[in-house]
């Protein structure tokens, strides 16, 4: 399906589509003005009407399980108050009129997202975010789309007739570089949701000069130094891990303890198993396909390293097994991914080695949920953030949504502006 | 005579419970050939701490350590020689990754009798001639895919008037060739000769798309079949039910349900599976099917999905005893099905499948693959 001017097409009027877009483009960038305030009320309006429940039906046949869990989030980020708020803070302090010249911030103007399947609301999101500084959106749907978001879309536009000419989407596989190439070519930004293999490919076919904006992809962990309320703390960090399935870059992969022993890891390891079985029980997996594949790169693993003679795998002390959920130990200090899915790590980091460590992933750095007693919060923020770190939050939170924070350390908006001088 | 060849001369191809002990002697006698034989494999058991003799009851099948299909893809391993393995065939690899797997000419025999039965229970042998319209590649001395030479040897199953292929090899690649197909459909279908359809359901759903959308309906000879093989691998994405595909053939091709004929089978695990009249897949005894639960590796009761693990001792060429699939299936029972086969039935839900989940999911998993930070 395709969004054009309001109106749905079929797949196959791609082509045709597209050699329309130019023209539309321009036309609708030299004499139409996006007024922000049409497309808060848009989004308001949509918002309400998620609470109300009119969605709910639709929702639930798309993911049954994140409609649940991001109900509540969803509707707050698409409410008048959040984007109000966004707006002000983003564009705060951004005009330094003199007597002599003027600052503007204009949109960027046709801003392309390439948007990514890890969360159904997230195409929507990044929309919403180019419709605000103002820009015309083009679309790529990402391949496992269920059709959510081409609805959502349509709702919009017909809530807002103004938005029309702002919103096209493409459901183009990335597989046609003919038409990934042409609508880059037609686009002042590429917004990009991706690995880096993603970011790659766009990099191959946009045009220098063209804005690329890489919202890449990121690692979450969690350093536990202490506690304030332990089972509170341990409860809520195992109910993050399986209600993102640590899909999100926010979501922790990596639990580090404050201790230079392998065996105070080993003893918090069998201490969290019960935790997450718990979370398990308040936040069901139902993707088995996603489950199983890394239940199987696991197994290949374990048997590679029979095949090369290596040390009869891992300490046999060092994986925990649950039902659903496992915890693993590892000696090595380094950031890496998880098993996901309730499959969490746990290493050993003395604060004094956190630098070390966290600098060899800088460009990978974004949430930090910590664990710690009230007198170490402040200085082990700082260090932290010194690292790198983006966001720290409490475990329980790190993938919680706080009204006018940044974005991997940036403020979405501004990317998605121009800022222009004019002389007086 | 070795238990394996006991196990395929056998005739009653659904009498699975009955079998089930000479399925355990030829399983043990093939992984103790391969222990001895294949260096890779030894050291896979070795590490697992299994050994052949560790075989001693059904069950224990269970415990025989898989191979994931990955590992054949990563490491060409052979149990024999060179010179006594009759051919290598490579699988239809999509990532790039291509497995290789050598056979010996006993287990062409053995498959070929297998093959024959399997199919006679379908009616599709036949002396008739018939045109044949492959959706597949044409052979040619660069293609050495398991998917081209079983498209090829199905159309010697009933005499060939004429063979078109629907990916031809041109320039050194292939290319979808779908106007000659219809073309050909078309001129068939004035014939009174039978027509034969053979190959991947996609590219056969494609075209009859394609002449619905022309409003070009024919009707077939009578004793026109459809025979779909290579999986349906590529509908998982697009959903389409194997319902609508049935209807559209009738619709358009004019061909009846009980005349598509489905087929299952991977280089991996080269045992043939082929539908029942409603269309279920039921295991044949030269296999066996374990579903494994997705977290833990056990096996599941029947009717609960999971990891589809295929064993077989056909195969003395590359250790394929049990082998671990990338899909997600489920065991149902025989009794289930109408058909009136005891033996429990195989239905494939997908891939498994991080690859569809994207951004920091994705991307991770691609951090992961490049070792990361590590």
């Amino acid at each position: 399906m395709i969004l054009f001017n309001g109106t749905l097409f079929e797949t196959k009027e791609q082509n045709r589509l597209l050699d329309e877009l130019p023209s539309k483009l321009t036309d609708t960038l030299l004499h139409q003005t996006l007024d922000r305030e049409n497309v808060i009320r848009a989004f308001d309006n949509i918002s309400q009407r998620l609470a109300a429940g009119e969605f709910e039906s639709l929702l639930q046949s798309v993911d049954p399980d994140s409609a649940s869990l991001y109900m509540d989030q969803i509707v707050r980020m698409m409410s008048r108050d959040y984007l109000q708020k966004k707006t002000e803070i983003e564009f705060h302090g951004v005009r330094n009129d003199n007597e002599k010249i003027q600052t503007q911030e204009v949109p960027l103007g046709v801003i392309f997202h390439i948007a990514a399947g890890n969360m159904d609301v997230l195409p929507i999101a990044s929309i919403g975010e180019g419709l605000l500084a103002g820009n015309i959106n083009i679309l790529k749907l990402p391949s496992v789309d269920r059709g959510l978001t081409i609805q959502a879309l349509k709702m919009l536009v017909d809530a807002e007739p103004a938005l029309k000419d702002f919103i096209y989407v493409f459901d183009t596989p990335s597989s046609d570089i003919a038409a990934m190439k042409k609508l880059a070519d037609l686009s002042d930004g590429i917004a990009i949701w991706g690995g880096d293999e993603v970011v790659h490919a766009v990099r191959a076919f946009a045009k220098p000069g063209t804005r690329l904006i890489e919202w890449g992809h990121k690692l979450g962990f969690a350093y536990i130094s202490g506690y304030e309320n332990e089972e509170t703390e341990l409860t809520e960090l195992a109910e993050h891990i399986l209600m993102t399935r640590q899909l999100l870059c926010s979501s922790c992969q990596v639990i580090y303890i404050d201790t230079d022993k392998y065996d105070e890891a080993l003893s918090f390891a069998g201490r969290f198993l019960p935790y997450l079985e718990r979370a398990f029980e308040k936040h069901p997996i139902r993707e088995i396909g996603g489950v199983a594949e890394l239940t199987l790169r696991r197994y290949e693993e374990r048997i590679e390293k029979h095949l090369h003679g290596d040390e009869a795998s891992e300490d046999k002390r060092s994986r925990f097994q649950g039902q659903h959920t496992s915890v693993t130990v590892k000696k090595d200090p380094d950031l890496e991914l998880s098993y996901m899915y309730g499959n969490v790590i746990v290493k050993p980091l003395p604060a004094k080695n956190l630098a070390d460590v966290l600098r060899k992933s800088k460009g990978y750095l974004q949430t930090a949920g910590l664990i710690c007693s009230p007198e170490k919060r402040d200085a082990l923020t700082l260090q932290l953030t010194r690292c790198g770190v983006q966001r720290v939050t409490r475990a329980g939170h790190m993938s919680s949504l706080f009204e006018g924070e940044a974005h991997d350390g940036e403020f979405a908006l501004a990317r998605y502006s121009r800022f222009i001088n004019i002389e007086n | 005579m070795s238990f394996r060849s006991k196990l395929f001369s056998q005739k009653k191809i659904y009498n699975l419970e009955p079998t089930n002990e000479l399925f355990l002697r030829a399983m043990k006698e093939n992984c103790a050939f391969h222990y001895a034989h294949c260096e890779e494999y030894r050291k896979v058991l070795d590490g697992e701490g299994f050994s052949p003799e560790d075989l001693a009851s059904f069950s224990d099948l269970a415990k025989l350590p898989f191979l994931p299909t990955l590992f054949f893809k990563k490491h060409h391993i052979y149990s024999l020689p060179n010179r006594r393995l009759s051919i290598k065939v490579t699988s239809s690899g999509t990532s790039g990754h291509f497995s290789r797997m050598g056979f010996a000419w006993s287990e062409l025999w053995y498959a070929l009798k297998m093959s024959l039965r399997v199919v006679s229970k379908r009616h599709l042998i036949s002396l008739r001639p018939c045109n044949y319209i492959v959706f597949g590649y044409k052979p040619n001395r660069h293609n050495k895919t398991g998917v081209t030479k079983t498209a090829f040897i199905t159309t010697l199953l009933a005499p060939a008037r004429h063979r078109t292929y629907a990916l031809k090899y041109h320039d050194g690649k292939y290319e979808p060739d779908l106007e000659g197909v219809i073309k050909a459909i078309e001129k068939y279908a004035k014939k009174k000769t039978p027509v034969r359809f053979m190959g991947f359901p996609s590219y056969t759903t494609f075209v009859m798309q394609m002449m619905e959308d022309r409003k070009a309906f024919v009707q077939l000879p009578k004793g026109s079949k459809i025979m779909l093989a290579g999986g349906w691998k590529q509908f998982y994405a697009e959903e389409v039910e194997k319902s609508v595909f049935y209807d559209l053939a009738k619709r358009v091709l004019g061909i009846t349900d009980d005349n598509i004929v489905e087929f299952f089978g991977a280089v991996e695990h080269p045992i043939l599976y082929c539908d029942c009249p409603h269309h279920h897949f039921h295991v044949p005894v030269y296999g066996r099917v374990l579903i494994r639960d997705v977290n833990t590796l056990e096996p599941v009761p029947n009717g609960t999905p999971g990891l589809v693990n295929l064993l077989t001792p056909l195969v003395k060429g590359t250790p394929l005893t049990s082998v671990m699939t990338d899909d997600l299936g489920i065991l149902h029972d025989g009794s289930t099905c109408p058909c009136g086969q005891n033996s429990p039935y195989l239905e494939i839900l997908g891939r498994v499948g991080l690859k569809d989940i994207k951004t920091c999911a994705a991307g991770a998993a691609e951090y992961l693959d490049k070792g990361g930070l590590k």
